[in-house]
């Protein structure tokens, strides 16, 4: 195990065999969301009481739910990297927080136009959800400035790491924030296996679909960015030489 | 796993752990500030002060709806089914959401006056996290009203 864990650290290997899984993630990210956006747009029935509206919750969900997989993937790489030193872990925090901004933003855009038509409002200042929600954004954005901020790379590393462990007790605020308090924002939605009832499989199948496909989305553009980090931050390298030089 | 390795591992652990429990705490302190809104049931208990400006939510009791023909008044009482709080808004100060009607969870801004009622600046509509398509929601209606038909046919049958 500690072998397998050693190697991957090592950025030459993660590029290499990264490289072998994109073809494959990018086939199935297509084919995912191309099937779940044409069905979320043409076939989901509407809701008895929202109608056709309803339908954004196929992608409000998906980015959402994906939103709150960056900090707990940061905080694993950040203690990676604090405990470790290892280099990838922490290229692979780095470059993990923009497109985490990236998703907060889309949940808090997607939801305020849901909201507009059905809560008649865009925002709301005093519902926990909606609020920690952003304050997930922020931190987010916290974290890029704070990389940004320290000269010393090994330094701002430290730093960022620690951030992003505290940025997890904001994900379980955020998801806990319609159980615990009052809210306008209504709770997650128990799935129906079977058919008949509230949440049934016209639902949620096609919701499933387009969660699979985002979450393909984010480990797509994560390794894009991280490959980009490898070939900067180890540009005098020999096999990175090669690389450049082949091409 | 190094000494030096494990102790920073532990550290890490304690310190995410500790912080927790202080957030914890502190939401859990603060949570009738965090909370959106009262309910009927809080506000008859007089949990808000008269004249302070809250947020009250419920459900919008059924036959209890309201319009004026004249102007754009609307009255409507607010349950949770143990307690009721009169609510009036006029739709002069922006429309009803399209999911606002009778049984319908709402939540709306403004203050109890003089007279019990709550006079509403703003009213929003909350929805549940039950989807339905509408021949779903009439069948569960039909199986519904079908049992409860059901139920009376047979204790009828029972008495005589």
């Amino acid at each position: 195990m500690w072998v397998w864990f050693a190697k991957l650290g090592s950025p030459k290997w993660f590029y290499e065999i990264s490289g072998r899984w994109l073809p494959w993630m990018a086939g199935a990210m297509i084919l995912t969301i191309g099937f779940a956006t044409v069905w979320a747009l043409l076939f989901l029935p509407p809701d008895y009481q929202q109608g056709y509206t309803s339908r954004i919750l196929v992608v409000h969900v998906a980015v959402a739910g994906t939103s709150l997989a960056f900090f707990p993937l940061m905080a694993v790489a950040g203690s990676i990297t604090l405990i470790w030193k290892m280099k990838l872990a922490d290229m692979v925090a780095k470059n993990a927080a923009p497109i985490g901004a990236w998703f907060s933003f889309l949940t808090l855009a997607t939801g305020s136009l849901w909201g507009s038509v059905t809560w008649g409002t865009w925002w709301e200042w005093s519902d926990s959800r909606l609020v920690s929600m952003l304050f997930q954004f922020f931190l987010l954005i916290g974290v890029i400035s704070l990389r940004s901020a320290l000269d010393d790379r090994d330094q701002s590393a430290r730093a960022c790491a620690l951030l992003a462990i505290l940025g997890c007790i904001n994900v379980v605020v955020i998801k806990y924030s319609v159980e615990w308090w009052n809210t306008l924002h209504q709770s997650a939605s128990p799935v129906t296996i079977g058919g008949g009832g509230a949440n049934g499989p016209e639902f949620w199948v096609v919701t499933l679909l387009m969660i699979l496909g985002v979450y393909l989305f984010m480990g797509i553009s994560l390794i894009l960015a991280t490959r980009n980090e490898i070939l900067e931050r180890e540009r005098n390298a020999v096999w990175v030489q090669e690389i450049v030089d082949g091409s | 796993m190094k000494a030096h390795r494990r102790n920073r591992l532990g550290l890490i652990l304690f310190i995410s752990l500790g912080l927790s429990v202080t957030i914890g705490l502190t939401l859990y302190a603060l949570s009738q500030n965090i909370n959106m809104f009262f309910t009927p049931t809080q506000v008859a208990q007089g949990e808000v002060k008269p004249g302070q400006a809250f947020r009250i939510g419920g459900m919008v009791k059924e036959g209890s709806l309201m319009r004026n023909e004249s102007d754009l008044a609307v009255k409507f009482t607010t349950t949770d089914f143990i307690s009721d709080v009169p609510i009036a808004y006029n739709e002069s100060l922006g429309i009803l959401p399209d999911l606002f009607r009778e049984g319908q969870g709402i939540v709306a801004e403004g203050s109890v006056d003089s007279f019990g009622v709550f006079q509403a600046t703003k009213v929003l509509a909350k929805h549940d996290e039950n989807y339905m398509s509408p021949e779903v929601k009439a069948a569960m209606d039909a199986a519904k009203l079908l049992q409860a038909e059901g139920s009376s046919f047979s204790n009828k049958g029972y008495v005589e």
